[in-house]
């Protein structure tokens, strides 16, 4: 009688194992790897711009049920890593991740230096790779297949700032500029640009990264009165000539501050101050339909706004990626091929790629507006008239 | 290039106010090795640990900073004991010389750096942050500075007159000196070791809690400002001379003035090879630095 | 172990090391060379520092100044020569410093020679700045990875057998004096200077040959990359917890700390530092004599400059 007892419940234990099996058996998910700063240096850009979207990403498509590959829906799983800042353990990192074990996709790691790294990598392994934070003319000249660069390189972002000063009929101009690749490469287009339109900088200074005090060099650009104040600076000089022109009551007609502009830290920590201030920006929830939803989404998540400029950038090049998975599925050369040859639309508008670099996405001019980054420039992205002179320090 | 006179004194009072700032950053530091050779290279950390808690208390409760400086004081001394009877008594006691006593502090500064940096990367997020308080400019003989700017010279100057008084004029001051000078004769005239190295240990961490409160008000912060303020707090406190209270003062403001005036001459690029030069100048000609007994 | 039989078993261990290349994975091999990396610089760190007592956190600075000779000339000059070239101008660089500052004591040395590693860094960024207008290199045409490889191992073994030799040699004896009692040594008739600058340009030698080699792995260097402090600091904190007055200390304490690092960082990775640090601190805590300590107990007759006990000697200022 046991035996037959027995009998049954195996019985029927296989039965349900074989109807609950193929519920259980689903694909495996979709294994995307990237190394990233979270401690150091490079932790309070990448932290800002690109590690919260990624994390948005991935929530978002797997709410949705996963990531559509060619029909099929599979979830994603970021393996993310901290890359503290050190080059080599870039290296290293996605040695594992591309080379050991061998994910299905990668996503890049912050800042020129760190993507630099990873150029022979992706070539190597062959995964395509989508930088949102990379900038300079040495990283397209590599020609490197695999690389595609979202953000606009500095000769069309300082194109766009000479476009508009000489549409205000600014004539002359003081430049500070970081002592750094980008700081470098910028300034040199910057000089290209309003030479060509005409308009003379009468100083120009440069000064190390971490600088406490731009005090002398404001109150020297006070004395020769120029029409724009042009900084070539990263987030903490943003902030701290914005705070000592105030302090020094220097006061022109354009006052642009490069990188961190476009924090919404800068709007946190200075308030009323910034009213007028020009600099670096893509986006704001206004310039269409899917930005306002992406920013709502990003402020639910993370209790803090997306920046206005290279966030867009990291979340339009997630955008491309989960298209182009849609249409060719895993096979990365086939990735690759799709993201060169199409023309995809994105958050921050049409982004089409020539050699590794967007082509499509214009230079462009933004200014804080009673607590939003509008787009001032070029006129048809405007999201509002650019308020010309700035008023005066608050 | 003309430099007339009020640019003199401009770049004077700008010089001034920088050097307070690297002076009040150097004082707790200087305490804690002067007296105990305790080089504890963490020392910006805490005063990261002092810059935050300003910064919750002004963004939550809208306390001014300069309210909240002396919760920051006492909190920072309490974190001071605590970690000097975790972490450093038994070093200070178990080693056979001083060299070695600097050796394993330093070990511990670094565990402790990663440890509390760390910790504010996971409670606070790597994220810059920022408040401006009292930013409204002032003029000064013609020249505008941020108020803030000079609240921090004043406390830099301040503290450090402070501290010199009590170094000299009071019992407990004179039990520091006598500890300073000669450990083992301080201890044979009753001066109490045991007590005396956790209360300086804790006023030093004090120290550079309100500095970084105080520094709050002007720069942004973030879990990693920590390390240039310790870098600057050894620079400072060599420069004028280990141990030295009017020293670290002097040697601040010198730095400053040599900065701005080096960067207005030349460039602000050359702002940190002047620094650095100077450093490594006056340590070839002043071994012990400008002030060392 | 005579110098001799360490100068054999680090030839043997390099012989076994060289197959890696054909048997890890691009991962490990990198693993690999970093365990390589610190293990040079801990070993020739502790070469000087260790039985002198000078601490110097200088590391950064050769080695930058050895990656930048590959910068400038991984794609005109052979290979060879860039490494050595590194080596070199840091051996250069330090002889030059040191005559200057190596008067200096304690904290004062220390700080300085951080110091020193700022300004070199900020002297290149300002040189490459105006007469190159240009900040970072990118170094495109490198020699492949195996290569690289093969000369990290290379570096790191010539370390570490050099650094035996120096210990029974005469050089290693007046540094082991000089870290006793300097002035006793002076006059018992060592020249202390002339061997502190060389202890010090010697040990340069190899921070600035391993910046040269590991350069190139990165495809673009500029000062922050190269100047990291990071690098001077961990190549102190792995010399001093292996035990910096032993030879297979900071070795064995590199390629411990490293592969400890490098776990802990993947497998906590939001909190490795705070469990790096904490480990740290027990660590000092509770063995104040570093790794090399643990061995000792079991051998104190045999241990010949002992681990961190800094006996002898007045106090220092």
């Amino acid at each position: 009688m046991t035996i037959s007892r027995w009998a049954r419940i195996a019985v029927a234990t296989v039965l349900v194992a074989l109807t609950v099996t193929p519920a259980l058996a689903q694909d495996p998910p979709v294994r995307i790897g990237y190394a990233i700063a979270r401690t150091g240096p490079w932790a309070a850009g990448s932290q800002v711009t690109q590690e919260p979207n990624y994390l948005l990403w991935a929530e978002q498509v797997n709410a949705a049920g996963g990531l559509n590959v060619q029909g099929k829906r599979r979830k994603v799983e970021l393996i993310g890593f901290d890359d503290r800042s050190e080059t080599d353990t870039v290296v290293r990192t996605f040695e594992k991740l591309m080379g050991s074990d061998k994910v299905d996709l990668i996503l890049p790691p912050w800042g020129t230096g760190a993507n630099f790294a990873v150029m022979p990598l992706i070539q190597k392994y062959g995964y395509p790779m989508l930088a949102p934070t990379a900038t300079g003319r040495k990283l397209i000249e590599m020609k490197n297949p695999f690389f595609f660069a979202l953000l606009q390189q500095p000769d069309r972002i300082m194109g766009a700032l000479a476009d508009f000063l000489a549409a205000k009929g600014a004539k002359t101009a003081a430049v500070i500029y970081v002592d750094e690749l980008f700081g470098l490469e910028t300034v040199g287009a910057l000089e290209t640009a309003l030479k060509a339109k005409g308009i003379e900088i009468v100083d120009k200074k440069s000064y190390p990264l971490g600088v406490k005090d731009l005090s002398p060099v404001l109150r020297d650009f006070k004395a020769k009165n120029p029409d724009a104040f042009l900084g070539i600076t990263y987030p903490p000089d943003t902030f701290l000539a914005t705070a000592q022109a105030k302090e020094v009551g220097f006061n022109p007609k354009v006052f642009y501050v490069a990188v961190g502009s476009a924090f919404p830290v800068y709007k946190q920590r200075m308030g009323e101050t910034i009213e007028g201030v020009t600099g670096i920006g893509t986006w704001n929830p206004k310039t269409g339909g899917p930005a306002k939803a992406y920013f709502d989404a990003h402020v639910a998540k993370f209790q803090k706004e997306p920046d206005r400029w290279a966030s867009a950038h990291a979340w339009a090049g997630l955008q491309i990626l989960q298209q182009s998975v849609e249409k060719v599925g895993l096979d990365r050369k086939a990735i690759r091929d799709h993201i060169a040859a199409t023309e995809f639309e994105t958050i921050v508008g049409k982004i089409r790629f020539k050699d590794g670099e967007n082509v499509t996405t214009p230079g462009i001019v933004s200014q804080w507006q009673k607590g939003e980054f509008e787009v001032v420039w070029p006129t048809d992205r405007a999201t509002a008239p650019a308020l010309f002179p700035k008023p005066v320090w608050k | 290039m003309e430099i007339g006179r009020t640019l003199w004194l401009d770049l004077t009072l700008a010089g001034l106010i920088t050097g307070g700032m690297y002076a009040l950053v150097a004082v707790g530091l200087n305490l804690q090795y002067g007296l105990m050779r305790v080089m504890n290279i963490a020392h910006g950390e805490f005063l990261m640990v002092g810059a935050y808690l300003a910064y919750w208390a002004y963004t939550l409760t809208g306390v001014s900073p300069l309210l909240t400086l002396p919760a920051v004081f006492v909190a920072l001394f309490l974190i001071g004991l605590l970690v000097f009877r975790l972490c450093f008594r038994r070093i200070a006691r178990a080693s056979p010389s001083v060299e070695v006593l600097e050796a394993r502090s330093l070990l511990v500064g670094f565990g402790l750096m990663f440890l509390i940096q760390n910790g504010a990367y996971l409670a606070w997020g790597a994220d810059l942050r920022g408040y401006e308080y009292l930013a409204r400019p002032v003029e000064i003989a013609g020249a505008r500075f941020g108020a803030n700017r000079l609240v921090v010279f004043a406390f830099a100057v301040g503290v450090s007159l402070v501290l010199l008084a009590l170094l000299r004029f009071t019992l407990f001051g004179k039990a520091v000196r006598a500890m300073m000078q000669s450990p083992r004769g301080a201890q044979l005239v009753g001066i109490d070791v045991g007590l005396l190295h956790p209360v300086v240990f804790g006023v030093g961490l004090a120290l550079a809690g309100v500095a970084g409160a105080l520094l709050s008000m002007i720069y942004e912060i973030s879990p990693a400002m920590g390390e240039p303020y310790t870098v600057t707090a050894l620079i400072v406190i060599t420069l004028g001379g280990l141990g030295s209270a009017p020293g670290s003062l002097l040697g601040g403001l010198l730095l400053g003035l040599v900065e701005t005036y080096g960067t207005h001459v030349s460039n602000p690029s050359m702002k940190m090879l002047l620094s650095y030069g100077v450093f490594v100048l006056v340590l070839i000609l002043r071994p012990r630095g400008l002030f060392a007994r | 172990m005579s110098a001799a039989r360490a100068v054999v078993a680090t030839g043997a261990a390099a012989l076994v090391l060289a197959a890696a290349p054909w048997l890890l994975s691009d991962f490990l091999l990198s693993l690999t060379v970093a365990c390589l990396m610190y293990a040079g610089l801990a070993v020739s760190w502790a070469m000087f520092s260790g039985p002198t007592h000078y601490l110097s956190l200088a590391t950064a600075a050769f080695f930058g100044l050895g990656a930048y000779v590959t910068a400038w000339g991984v794609a005109t000059l052979p290979w060879a020569l860039c490494v050595a070239g590194g080596g070199l101008v840091a051996a250069v660089f330090a002889a030059l410093v040191g005559a200057a500052v190596l008067h200096l004591r304690g904290a004062y040395f220390a700080v300085l020679t951080f110091g020193l590693g700022e300004l070199v860094r900020h002297a290149i960024t300002y040189f490459e700045k105006s007469y190159f207008r240009t900040v970072g290199r990118v170094l495109t045409k490198t020699p492949d990875a195996t290569t690289v490889y093969l000369t990290v191992l290379g570096v790191a073994a010539a370390a570490v057998a050099v650094a035996a030799v120096v210990r029974a040699s005469r050089l290693g004896l007046a540094l082991r004096g000089i870290g006793g009692d300097e002035e006793r040594a002076q006059t018992l008739g060592v020249s202390t200077r002339r061997m502190k600058i060389a202890g010090f340009a010697l040990s340069a030698f190899f921070a600035g040959a391993m910046g040269a080699a590991v350069a190139v792995r990165w495809t673009y260097i500029d000062p922050p990359a190269v100047f990291n402090p990071f690098i001077g600091l961990q190549t102190v904190l792995i010399a001093m917890v292996g035990g910096a007055a032993t030879l297979g200390g900071p070795l064995a304490s590199a390629v411990v700390f490293s592969l400890f690092t490098e776990f802990l960082r993947l497998r906590f990775p939001y909190a490795f530092l705070l469990v790096l640090g904490t480990l740290l601190i027990v660590l000092v805590l509770y063995l104040p004599g570093g790794l090399a300590s643990l061995v000792e107990r079991r051998r104190p007759a045999a241990a010949a400059g002992g681990a961190a006990r800094g006996a002898g000697g007045p106090t220092r200022g």
